[in-house]
């Protein structure tokens, strides 16, 4: 299905990309700030989703509207909180000097998000509750005929919560197409490589079995998300994009990050 | 006061009928079940609003998270399945739900021995405690149908944010039914005045703690009879006023003696106005039988044992 006219999405892509690299580079930046002050945020997690967000914020978070017409972000994997903050600084949603007071005992901004955090929507921490969550949005949405859209990322490591298999069978029964799930695939979770803790090679293959759109992005990649970003949108069922982004660390170059629990 | 009278009421009936009637009313509201809509009667609603009833399947957690997700957009989600299995997802509830202070409303049948065949898997006697330790959740639990009309509406659509209410499957004998008392969040109510004991409780149980008054008066021992129908937020006030008045107190309870009514009167008189108490309750799981009163009785919360403790409060208090 087509939606609306042909959206000239080249035009203008040149200074687009470069304006969202930019959010990216200052995000960033302000994550090691932020680690700076605080050892405990979750470095690599953290980093791995930021470009992700950093597309999804700055090109199509639209923010206005009401509850059912304004899109919404699930930061499922919660513990990248700290990318989130990052971005909300770059965008003024939060003082920027809230960012070296993170997890202060007089600070806003929580290891895992809160609602009192202005542009958040979710409170995380436990994991594969956001995407529940989302469906959750994303039906009532559908319901009273919203214009609202639902983002979410989840991570890799995220899907060996039995929650996830509940929720994305449900969500191809209500057939969402204003879902749009991202999985930051950065091979990694809390004990080690996900390969080594418990294969998942097979994920993608289950939710196309069970009924979604999958697609594939290079997830350090602004063009590349972009570019799934626009295909996911035309969609008539819920799309899942599993964004490559083991390579992340490597590229902002902060190899051998470890774990903050 | 018909206390000795078994009504044929059933709670998830009645709770399928107050669906209806406030399905009609409100059009934000939402039914959300895991594949017991009939069993919790909840398919009637789904019946008359079916863009509004969300049927999950077997996935109890899904089931909670979905509804909050609902309930932050604007919808007023009524969650509903076995107490047991809402258990399940009591993670959900806690993060999720409580969390996020989310209006969601959880309606948790078959709680209690109310499932008396199914035995201990499905005869929940923990989730007083697990509910009621939660911040920002209120819990409900109706001593009869009557007191289920007369707060439903009120607590889905009056009180914003998570309330859990506890019902039983079917057997609800006549408690409040000739009682003329507007539902309070919070508003404990007396059902009985009495000065040489108090027997304080939430739930079906307190059809026995009436019986047991009644053998007591005839035994010269005056006792009050207290519905906590709101294990939280608890009414203070009547509990400590009751408590000052009969110097003693027995509660009872479907539940275990940890962490239920019992623990949470405990607690609010401990550090108010200590009285010698008695915590009747269960201190095991439960088993299958024939009925609900039978496992009542056979887990020692029936009228002797109620009896029997107030006894011998009163042979042991400063009377």
């Amino acid at each position: 299905m087509v939606r609306g006219d042909a959206k000239p999405i080249l035009e203008n892509i040149e200074v687009e990309v470069d304006r969202i690299r930019e959010l990216n580079r200052n995000a960033f930046t302000n994550i090691l700030l932020m680690q700076k002050h605080d050892k405990h945020i979750h470095l690599r997690s953290s980093l791995s989703c930021l470009t992700l967000l950093s597309v999804l914020v700055g090109r199509y978070l639209r923010r206005g509207g009401d509850n059912t017409n304004r899109d919404w972000l699930v930061l499922s994997k919660g513990h990248a909180a700290p990318a989130l903050y990052a971005i909300l600084a770059e965008m003024g949603s939060i003082p920027r000097a809230e960012l070296s007071k993170i997890n202060g005992i007089d600070s806003m901004l929580q290891n895992h998000t809160e609602l009192s955090v202005p542009g958040v929507d979710f409170a995380s921490g436990s994991l594969a509750q956001g995407i529940s969550f989302a469906i959750g949005i994303a039906a009532w949405i559908k319901r009273v005929g919203g214009s609202g859209r639902v983002f979410v990322v989840l991570g890799d490591g995220e899907q060996d919560e039995g929650q996830v298999w509940e929720a994305i069978t449900h969500a191809v029964a209500l057939n969402l197409d204003n879902l749009i799930v991202l999985v930051d695939m950065n091979g990694r979770q809390l004990d080690g490589k996900t390969d080594e803790v418990k294969p998942k090679h097979y994920i993608p293959f289950v939710w196309k079995a069970v009924g979604w759109r999958v697609l594939w992005a290079d997830g350090g990649d602004v063009v590349s998300l972009i570019m799934a970003l626009e295909e996911a949108l035309e969609s008539d069922k819920p799309v899942v994009i599993f964004a490559q982004t083991h390579h992340i660390d490597v590229a902002f170059g902060v190899e051998h990050v470890g774990n903050a629990h | 006061m018909s206390a000795t009278l078994i009504d044929t009421s059933s709670f998830r009936d009645v709770f399928g009928e107050l669906l209806v009637e406030i399905g009609k009313e409100a059009g934000e509201v939402v039914v959300v079940t895991a594949d017991v809509g009939k069993s919790t009667r909840a398919y009637k609603f789904g019946e008359l609003f079916r863009d509004r009833y969300f049927n999950v399947g077997i996935s109890e957690q899904h089931m909670v998270s979905f509804a909050a997700g609902l309930a932050s957009v604007g919808a007023i989600p009524i969650v509903t399945a076995f107490a047991s299995f809402m258990m399940r997802a009591w993670e959900q509830i806690r993060n999720s739900v409580a969390r996020m202070n989310l209006n969601v409303k959880i309606v948790a049948t078959h709680a209690g021995y109310s499932d008396h065949a199914d035995g201990a898997s499905h005869q929940m006697l923990e989730d007083i405690a697990l509910m009621r330790v939660l911040p920002n959740m209120s819990v409900f639990v109706p001593a009869d149908v009557y007191d289920l009309r007369r707060c439903f509406k009120r607590l889905v659509l009056d009180v914003r944010g998570p309330v859990y209410m506890r019902l039983g499957r079917d057997y609800s004998p006549h408690i409040t039914r000739d009682l003329d008392y507007e539902c309070e969040l919070g508003k404990a109510q007396v059902l009985r005045e009495g000065h040489d004991v108090a027997i304080m409780g939430s739930g079906v149980v307190l059809h026995e703690a009436l019986i047991a008054a009644e053998e007591l008066e005839e035994m010269g021992i005056s006792a009050a009879v207290v519905n906590i129908l709101f294990a939280k937020p608890l009414d203070v006030e009547t509990i400590v006023r009751i408590a000052r008045k009969t110097g003693r107190v027995v509660t009872v309870e479907e539940h275990m003696v940890y962490g239920g009514v019992g623990g949470a009167v405990a607690e609010v008189l401990a550090q108010t106005y200590p009285v010698p108490m008695k915590i009747l309750g269960s201190t095991s799981f439960g088993r299958s039988a024939k009925s609900q009163k039978e496992l009542i009785e056979y887990f020692n919360l029936g009228r002797r044992s109620i009896v029997k403790a107030c006894l011998e409060l009163v042979g042991h208090g400063n009377r």
